[in-house]
């Protein structure tokens, strides 16, 4: 029989006595928890834009259009000994101007092996959070893209067999640890990840070095061409970080289109690029400022001839009924020019103000994104309350700004808002 | 001469009483308010002006003079985050979302008056040299200046309990002297192993009208940990320490 002890501390504080139950911190082997969100959002749309057009051709949902989001994410895990099993599933229910539509995707579900504080080993579907960018990273290689306007949200992983080695030293190095990675490609088994029937070899070397944050990281295998790259992450003062990111991608491959729809392809060695700070304010204030160079981006000039043949395919669509060339530009959307970033230079700024007016959990933010080779930009006011244990409210709007044939002005919606309520459990 | 050595003598007797080593006598405070390395449970209530309250629990982890990691138990929106704290450098990591961000002392990860500094606190004899020493009745009063300008507050006033050699109350203030923030301690507790120290820590701050925290102790247990422990990658293991 299992005695359970539960044992309370109480304290007398400002004249209020307080309880800590220490069976809220008795280890148990199992664990369940996640959230459960509901999130609506309203969208003001764009006809002229060109991606309104690839996507409502054929039926006209009026000025506005309304969608019902509602997801959870539920992890569990259980350990026992030196193994512990790791699920992260998320499902999300939507109700849009389209219907009803439903997901269920494992993100994450990995075993562990823990011989020793220095080294685990992780078999399973996982992600790797390569990089220290904060909207973007570029050294990413074994993840998939981040969405700069929502770059906390959690992302489904790869599978893959990882393992990671730390050692601890005195002096100028402090820390250096390793991360081995395989990555298999095959008919179902990180099938989107590129070139399928390939074995994938990446790794990581982390160092903390004179008080510096430094990752060297490679990947090679045939699935995506070979890239090597380093970021780094430092502190110039307390209240200022300094971060960056390099990647050097070889043979890069890149399809573009012209005005009459002629798709040809260029191989190119390509460069990423980021730099950014983070600076916390004395009225608590944190600032984030990102520079991103995407080599693998289309130039103004490219863009500009995929939305002229996207407006071209849609005319010729509208006068003659023939869908050719405007499925020719659906199919190119689905690539990389529906990349979330898909230009060369990008800016971001967050400013986020916290507890203002002396209320304690309210995060007022406002976020924008510019495609500095087009100069179109979102700008995303928000207002976050979590003031409420595990409830997390968020009214968040977004507004796209930009001239015709530019990355924003061609957004379907010119403007959205949002409202995410979370509960956490 | 009689008198003169007469002088001598009471100078030599009245001496230790004034010639307290306030180097040491912090060293003493610190490792009388946790062992050099340890693990222990905690509990932060931010209490709001209108009574309304949040509490967070953690599990810490501290070796030496410069190595401590947080990890958060509760509530569930928190629940998986860990803090890490080498000398000067923070992070914070957040489970499912990305990797270690660096944060600085001045935040707070759990809002209220607590900032990362009071959450991941090292030895304060790692982090400030002893200015001033008073003696108020009986109670020791320290002035402390920070060694860096990279630690959280620039002078602190710790006032001491003289037998006990534990703090009583805290002021924490910049380099002008305003007062940013006021930690008392009370409930001095045997948390066993001869660890012997106050088990309620209160704090209340004038830039937070209105505001107060609470932090709880639990469970404090002199423990050795490998360096390892204190690493970015291990982070998102730091619940495998929990026994």
């Amino acid at each position: 029989m299992t005695v359970v002890v539960v044992i309370l501390i109480s304290s007398v504080s400002f004249g209020e006595e307080y309880e800590f139950d220490l069976s809220e911190i008795e280890k148990k082997p199992y664990h369940i928890g996640g959230y459960i969100e509901f999130r609506p959002a309203f969208f003001w749309l764009d006809k002229d834009a060109a991606l309104y057009k690839l996507r409502f051709f054929n039926q006209d949902e009026g000025n506005t259009i309304e969608e019902y989001n509602g997801n959870i994410q539920l992890e569990g895990s259980y350990e026992k000994g030196i193994a512990r099993l790791f699920v992260l599933v998320n499902g999300n229910l939507t109700y849009s101007y389209q219907g009803w539509s439903d997901s269920l995707d494992l993100y994450e579900g990995t075993l562990s092996l823990k011989p020793s504080d220095s080294l685990a080993i992780d078999l399973g579907k996982k992600v790797q959070k390569w990089g220290k960018g904060y909207a973007w990273n570029p050294v990413a290689f074994v993840d998939r893209l981040k969405d700069p306007e929502e770059p906390d949200l959690a992302r489904e992983g790869f599978w893959m067999a990882s393992a990671d080695y730390i050692k601890s030293f005195d002096g100028p190095l402090k820390t250096l640890s390793m991360t081995p990675v395989i990555l298999p490609v095959y008919e179902h088994i990180n099938d989107d990840f590129g070139k399928i029937n390939e074995l994938n070899v990446a790794g990581r070397l982390y160092l903390l070095l004179y008080d510096t944050d430094i990752d060297l990281m490679f990947l090679t295998g045939g699935s995506r061409t070979p890239r090597f790259g380093f970021d780094f992450s430092r502190n110039i003062i307390t209240n200022l970080e300094i971060h960056g990111e390099f990647a050097y991608i070889n043979n890069f491959k890149q399809k573009t289109i012209d005005e009459q729809g002629k798709v040809s392809e260029s191989k190119f060695d390509a460069k990423s690029y980021l730099l950014g700070v983070r600076y916390l304010a004395e009225t608590d204030t944190t600032f984030i400022l990102e520079y991103y160079h995407n080599g693998t981006g289309y130039t103004q000039n490219e863009i500009e001839t995929f939305f002229s043949f996207v407006n071209n395919s849609y005319e010729t669509y509208l006068s003659s009924q023939n869908r050719t060339s405007f499925t020719k530009a659906q199919n190119l959307a689905q690539g990389n020019y529906s990349k979330v970033n898909p230009m060369r230079d990008y800016l971001y700024l967050r400013v986020t103000q916290k507890d203002p007016f002396n209320i304690l959990y309210f995060t007022p933010a406002l976020t924008g994104i510019m495609s500095l080779n087009d100069g179109s930009f979102s700008l995303s006011p928000e207002l976050t309350y979590a003031g409420i244990t595990n409830l997390e409210l968020r009214l968040k709007a977004t507004a796209n700004v930009g001239q015709n044939k530019s990355e924003y002005g061609e957004k379907p919606s010119d403007f959205r808002l949002e409202l995410r309520a979370r509960y956490y459990f | 001469m009689k008198k003169i050595l007469m002088c001598l003598f009471a100078l030599l007797v009245a001496a230790p009483a004034y010639a307290i080593d306030g180097d040491e006598l912090l060293k003493q405070i610190d490792r009388n308010l946790n062992p050099e390395s340890y693990e222990m449970y905690r509990k932060i209530i931010n209490i709001e002006p209108d009574g309304r309250k949040k509490e967070y629990t953690l599990f810490s982890v501290k070796k030496g003079d410069d190595k401590v990691v947080a990890l958060f138990l509760a509530p569930a929106s928190e629940k998986g985050r860990s803090t890490l704290r080498l000398g000067d450098n923070m992070w914070l990591y957040i489970p499912n979302v990305g990797k270690p961000v660096r944060i600085t002392s001045l935040q707070s990860v759990v809002g209220g008056v607590f900032n990362n500094s009071d959450i991941l606190q090292l030895d304060y004899a790692a982090e400030y040299d002893v200015e001033k020493i008073e003696e108020t009745g009986n109670e020791y009063l320290l002035h402390l200046k920070a060694k860096t300008k990279t630690v959280a507050y620039d002078r602190i006033k710790l006032w001491a309990d003289k037998n006990k050699k534990l703090p009583t109350k805290i002021e924490c203030l910049t380099e002008a002297s305003m007062l940013i923030k006021t930690l008392y301690f009370k409930e001095v507790k045997d948390f066993g192993g001869g660890i012997v120290r106050p088990s309620v820590m209160e704090t209340d701050s004038p830039l937070y009208q209105g505001y107060k925290s609470v932090m709880l102790f639990a469970n404090i247990k002199k423990k050795e940990f490998k360096d390892e422990v204190f690493t970015l990658t291990f982070m998102p293991n730091i619940e495998s320490l929990r026994k």
